[in-house]
């Protein structure tokens, strides 16, 4: 299995008691999902390797992981920062105008009063509000992800339509 | 500590007569602004501003649960960790 098939789940941050568990930040909207791993790629040395969950406990958006052959707190410190990762074939399908942030990378984007103005070059993540990065003639433009503001997502097409509130783009490019 | 209820929120003067003006006219520019300090009031709702980090602008697109919270919470002052890994994140 490749890293480009495959999507990050979250990482290692330290282990947990005596027995090998390790503890992990899930990183996605929703951990829960996952309360019935079977097993999980770790990363190490840039290619994946496939452990088999014995345990999973949920804490919030952090898991206890109890993995087949990790068993002394000297092996489950052996993995602290390992990122995880899942195949990409397990993400459900989120329908029309829903979309993962990865998906919209090089996108065009398209705004009712300006025309076509840019491509989706990445999406900051920050919890509070997510920022779309557009790259806009060499200079970046961020597009906070609000409904009124993006409009739809044609995934066929790779088109965002978007509603830009009055003098959003002059910020980013006028000097 | 906490500010007084007495003094009432704190809300940059010229911010606020900006968006007075704007919600007067019937308008939604976006609104420059560099008071991070500023409390997000009911009336910003809707409205968009380019809050400053000390570097850039950030967009801040204002929602009803953004009410009560300081501008500078929206406009992250250190370099963004990149997150163009694929993730089960997304818009639902």
């Amino acid at each position: 299995m490749r890293i480009d098939q495959c999507f990050e789940l979250g990482y290692i941050t330290k282990r947990h008691g005596l027995d090998g568990s390790v503890n992990a930040v899930l990183d996605t909207d929703d951990p829960s999902v996952y309360i019935d791993l079977e097993a999980v790629f770790l990363e190490h040395g840039g290619s994946l390797v496939p452990y088999i969950v014995e345990d999973i406990r949920m804490k919030g958006d952090q898991a206890i992981f109890t993995f087949e052959g990790v068993e002394s707190p000297e092996d489950a410190d052996a993995l602290k920062g390992v990122k995880l990762f899942l195949p990409l074939d397990i993400l459900p399908d989120l329908g029309e105008g829903k979309f993962y942030y990865h998906e919209i990378v090089g996108f065009r984007m398209q705004d009712r009063q300006h025309g076509d103005f840019g491509t989706v070059t990445t999406v900051y993540d920050n919890d509070k509000q997510p920022l779309i990065a557009v790259d806009c003639n060499g200079k970046e433009v961020l597009v906070p992800m609000a409904d009124d503001i993006l409009l739809k997502v044609d995934k066929e097409a790779k088109v965002i339509e978007t509603q830009l509130p009055e003098g959003l783009l002059e910020v980013y490019t006028e000097d | 500590m906490a500010r007084s209820l007495k003094k009432g929120p704190y809300i940059d003067f010229r911010l606020s007569n900006k968006v007075d003006a704007m919600n007067e006219g019937g308008k939604k520019t976006v609104i420059k602004t560099w008071s991070r300090r500023s409390m997000i009031s009911p009336e910003f709702v809707g409205h968009t501003f380019a809050v400053h980090n000390g570097n850039k602008f950030i967009p801040v697109y204002v929602t009803e649960n953004m009410v009560g919270h300081k501008f500078g919470e929206f406009a992250p002052t250190r370099t963004y960790k990149g997150h163009i890994n694929k993730k089960d994140k997304g818009k639902r």
